[in-house]
């Protein structure tokens, strides 16, 4: 072992790994790449004096061992939720920079930490509010009208109230997209089924937008580029599985309603 | 008209799309709002190439600008990368898939299905194209700063 930092010896590598663990969960469940996960604990760790620090980190879990003299420390934290709060992504990459530059004793970063993370969320109004403007707004951008906006809204909602409840039941993605899918294809095919002049489908695509899976697309493919292909693997099956169960949802609603409503046409 | 509207909608549509990502300054907002008009913007400028090389070509235009305002205002890429990459997602493609194997339409199944994958791939390469281009940029830089500093040392040392 390399002995050159004295002073952060202060605090004991428990804390530290603590610490780490800690900060690599909150960067995993916000959105950050599994690259950007490694590459941050294994900065923070040479400025506080392990270079020879070991991560491994996939999707569901960070894996980091240290040595000190004879002993080794390791730590796995297995992360279950993922909250995609990029404005925490933000801040705690800048947070894990500053701590690498001026490495203050551990007791301050982790107060720095809990400082970011009781920065007060949206409230759930905000969150409905977002989903019904995303879903009437690319409802428009996928050619609808200003009506079929205006029937986006509320399948917007119906979306977010199936996700929450889904989420809080702990009810897996699958069938979390493939309900949220059915619920909100369902009101515009009836009514379309019913005889309204509305454009189905331009409704229901703008509505899927929203549960596109954006950020494991995103940052799938940046972590191909590193040659995690392990987690590359993972999002490739979590964006299929996705789409899959938006897919499923659709045809399933469209079935449903032609059977239920065909004849009455 | 009704093409150029699309990039207004896009615009609000991303910035929708931001407050469910809990983003809460301004300035992030609108900057990841604007990739996301940016990316309908180039993808109706490149429309005389095909579906595919013309989504390819957005995706870059979108990626390297989610880059270079992710440098100038100092955080990770994958913020606006996320939401500017929106506008450009198959969602219309994966739909009519859907509908025509409910139609039994088996051939145009086949087409709108490959075109599909089609697309989501096109997004997967240039984006990926951007990071790898970013990535040698940004190691060339780096190499260049120690080079630079070892230099200036070592003229001090002489002085």
């Amino acid at each position: 072992m390399e002995e050159r930092v004295d002073f952060t010896r202060s605090s004991p590598p428990e804390q530290i790994i603590n610490f780490s663990c800690e900060m690599g969960r909150q960067l995993l469940q916000n959105g950050a790449e599994i690259y950007r996960v490694e590459d941050s604990l294994q900065r923070l760790l040479a400025a506080y004096g392990y270079a020879k620090a070991e991560i491994f980190a996939i999707p569901f879990c960070i894996i980091l061992t240290i040595q000190e003299g004879d002993h080794n420390y390791t730590k796995s934290v297995r992360i279950q939720t993922v909250a995609n709060n990029l404005r925490r992504l933000n801040e705690l990459n800048a947070l894990c920079r500053d701590l690498c530059r001026e490495t203050p004793p551990i007791g301050e970063s982790w107060w720095r930490l809990k400082q970011i993370l009781k920065e007060p969320v949206y409230p759930p109004v905000v969150g409905y509010c977002a989903h019904g403007m995303v879903a009437s707004f690319f409802t428009l951008f996928w050619g609808g009208t200003w009506v079929d906006a205006l029937l986006a809204f509320p399948c917007g909602l119906l979306v977010k109230l199936v996700v929450t409840a889904m989420r809080r039941a702990k009810i897996n993605v699958f069938f979390t997209d493939m309900l949220a899918c059915m619920v909100l294809a369902l009101g515009p095919e009836i009514l379309r089924s019913l005889g309204c002049p509305i454009q189905a489908d331009r409704i229901i695509i703008g509505t899927i937008m929203l549960l596109v899976p954006g950020v494991a697309i995103t940052n799938g493919m940046r972590d191909v580029l590193v040659g995690d292909f392990l987690t590359a693997m993972t999002r490739f099956a979590e964006v299929l599985i996705v789409s899959l169960s938006i897919a499923v949802g659709v045809a399933a609603a469209i079935t449903v309603t032609r059977f239920f409503l065909g004849g009455l046409l | 008209m009704q093409d150029w509207m699309s990039c207004l909608y896009a615009f609000f549509g991303c910035g929708a799309f931001c407050f469910i990502f809990e983003m809460r300054r301004w300035r992030f907002i609108l900057t990841a709002a604007g990739i996301g008009l940016m990316a309908q913007v180039s993808y109706l400028l490149l429309s005389e190439f095909s579906t595919v090389s013309q989504l390819l070509l957005a995706t870059i235009v979108t990626a390297t600008l989610a880059e270079i305002f992710a440098r100038v205002l100092k955080t990770p890429a994958t913020v606006f990368l996320i939401v500017g990459i929106i506008p450009l997602v198959p969602g219309g493609g994966l739909y009519y898939t859907m509908e025509s194997l409910v139609n039994g339409d088996m051939q145009m199944f086949t087409q709108y299905g490959m075109e599909t994958v089609a697309s989501a791939g096109a997004i997967a390469v240039g984006s990926s194209l951007v990071s790898a281009v970013t990535r040698i940029i940004a190691v060339r830089r780096a190499a260049q700063r120690q080079r630079r500093q070892r230099e200036l040392e070592e003229q001090e040392q002489q002085e």
